[in-house]
């Protein structure tokens, strides 16, 4: 999934709630789809910065998805403040799907 | 603690207010129009231009195919430019202007009356269209996205434009006789900037930015969509001078091959997007608006026989008819017919589920519909239509009304399902 961290036990914590959000048009999560570039942990300001990015530009349901995102963060770490960066550079590509993912998608 | 990666933005959806609306109405006008097929068969059997099939075709055109599509339009603008929309007060506007203006455009024509029914419809359509024509001009000169569905999208409105604005002014020539010919020898035009320049451009445009997104394709060629809008502009442009300036000419063969080469290209683009998909299970209501480009074909393999005859004088009314009747109760229906169960669930789901997403398990947005109820409506589709084709070449009435019966009951299935998405209420899993 190649997710870029500065806390592995906490970044493993906030995938499993990311595995909450479905792409509702895939019926996949965002995790094994591979939308999810970096998140990283800032102990003592309490903040956690979550940069990801959707299937394509266009994605009209991507308000959606980066709202629910934020929302898995926020209940799971909570009182920590999720900022989220949503980026199309570099833009998604089939190979970050995860082989859990292909499979289910039957690629 | 993004240094790598820029940001983007997600694009603001229009509220579900404005667009809901769209798709309750046009789903009545289904329903309403195969009721006035059924009321209609008898004149399946004669020439074109009779009231009742006036009245069908603008039931059909603007109250089903016309108003489903500015509905899904107000939606997927916003994705397509990367801007929100400019206005909701204008596109609430264009909504209510439309839906006035139609039916009262649909009675003049049922009635046969081309006075204030009529001329008062089809000023509220105008207004509606005009509406609609502003709000996206603003939406695209303020977004730094201009790309080729924009463009498709931006073009076939300026052709409903000028489609509503003519049919209007064919209204008026009924009661002032102020152009050189009656208004029945201008019906081509008419009819073919609204169905080639808004119907075939806008699904074009749309279609070419939703099919991939339906499939997650891989595939991608803004150049042979490029080739498609500028194949289908000039042939509908050089239709319209070939009509005016030299009617009767060979020439006319040249704008049907150009619209013909532009779906045969979009069809190959269609097929490359499904070959390269990377999702391999394609679902019901991508398959149906798929068959649709195949739909696309039928009426252009007629149009070529029926400019063919122009030659040798020998067209009849009930051919133009049944090429009527492909272009709207099978392109358009069966495009239709697909894509509101891939738009409007995502519409609804947006609504109902937006503050819940992410905090467990929710249904997906086809879960929204009934399945078997879409099924249903399929089978009785497919059966209905061809059963109507092949009654109205044998001209027989009979089976004429129990082929309007199915649609019925097709439209009826429709409606059932799409009643059912709209009161869908919040449940997680």
């Amino acid at each position: 999934m190649n997710v870029v961290t500065n806390n592995n036990i906490k970044c493993t914590i906030a995938l499993a709630a990311l595995e909450n959000v479905i792409d509702p048009e895939i019926g996949l999560n965002i995790v094994d789809l591979g939308l999810v570039y970096q998140l990283d942990f800032d102990e003592e300001g309490k903040k956690i910065f979550l940069s990801m990015t959707l299937t394509t530009q266009f994605c009209p349901m991507g308000e959606s998805i980066t709202a629910a995102a934020k929302r898995a963060l926020e209940t799971t770490f909570d009182g920590e403040e999720v900022i989220l960066n949503l980026t199309f550079d570099p833009p998604w590509n089939y190979e970050r799907i995860s082989d859990e993912g292909k499979k289910f998608l039957n690629y | 603690m993004f240094g790598a990666f820029p940001s983007g933005s997600v694009v603001k959806n229009t509220t579900h207010k404005v667009v809901v609306p769209f798709y309750l109405y046009a789903s009545l006008s289904f329903l309403v129009s195969t009721v006035l097929l059924l009321l209609s068969t008898e004149a399946f059997t004669q020439h074109y231009f009779h009231p009742h099939i006036l009245a069908l075709t603008h039931g059909m055109a603007l109250g089903w195919g016309t108003m489903i599509i500015l509905g899904a339009s107000h939606q997927l603008v916003p994705v397509l430019i990367e801007k929100s929309l400019h206005s909701v007060k204008l596109a609430h506007a264009s909504f209510w202007l439309a839906a006035i203006g139609i039916p009262l455009l649909v009675y003049g024509f049922f009635v046969f009356n081309m006075g204030w029914p009529a001329k008062w419809g089809g000023r509220f359509v105008l207004l509606s269209v005009i509406c609609y024509f502003i709000n996206l001009c603003i939406s695209i000169s303020k977004s730094k996205s201009k790309n080729v569905h924009a463009y498709f999208v931006l073009a076939a409105t300026a052709w409903l434009l000028l489609t509503v604005f003519y049919g209007l002014s064919l209204v008026y020539n009924f009661t002032y006789n102020f152009m050189p010919k009656s208004s029945v020898a201008y019906l081509p035009i008419h009819a073919h900037t609204g169905v080639i320049g808004w119907f075939l451009l806008l699904i074009v445009g749309v279609g070419s930015r939703l099919i991939p997104l339906f499939l997650i394709s891989k595939y991608k060629n803004d150049r042979l969509l490029w080739i498609i809008f500028f194949l289908i502009n000039a042939g509908l442009i050089s239709f319209v001078l070939i009509f005016l300036f030299a009617p009767g000419n060979s020439l006319f063969m040249l704008p049907v091959i150009a619209v013909l080469l532009g779906l045969m290209l979009f069809a190959v683009y269609c097929y490359k997007c499904y070959k390269h998909r990377i999702r391999k299970q394609v679902d019901e209501q991508v398959k149906i608006s798929l068959l649709s480009v195949l739909m696309m074909l039928i009426p252009l393999i007629f149009l070529v026989s029926i400019t063919g005859l122009l030659f040798s004088n020998d067209i009849n009314g009930r051919m133009a008819l049944i090429y009527g009747f492909i272009i709207f109760f099978g392109w358009i229906t069966a495009i239709i017919l697909g894509m509101t169960f891939k738009t409007l669930p995502f519409i609804i789901w947006n609504k109902v589920y937006h503050d819940k997403a992410g905090l467990g398990k929710t249904p997906n947005p086809k879960d929204l519909f009934k399945s078997k109820i879409f099924s249903l409506m399929v089978v009785t589709y497919l059966g209905g239509f061809v059963l109507f084709i092949t009654a109205a070449t044998l001209s027989n009435v009979l089976l004429l009304n129990i082929a309007a019966i199915i649609l019925i009951v097709t439209a009826v299935l429709y409606n059932m399902n799409v009643f059912t998405v709209v009161n869908h209420k919040a449940k997680m899993l």
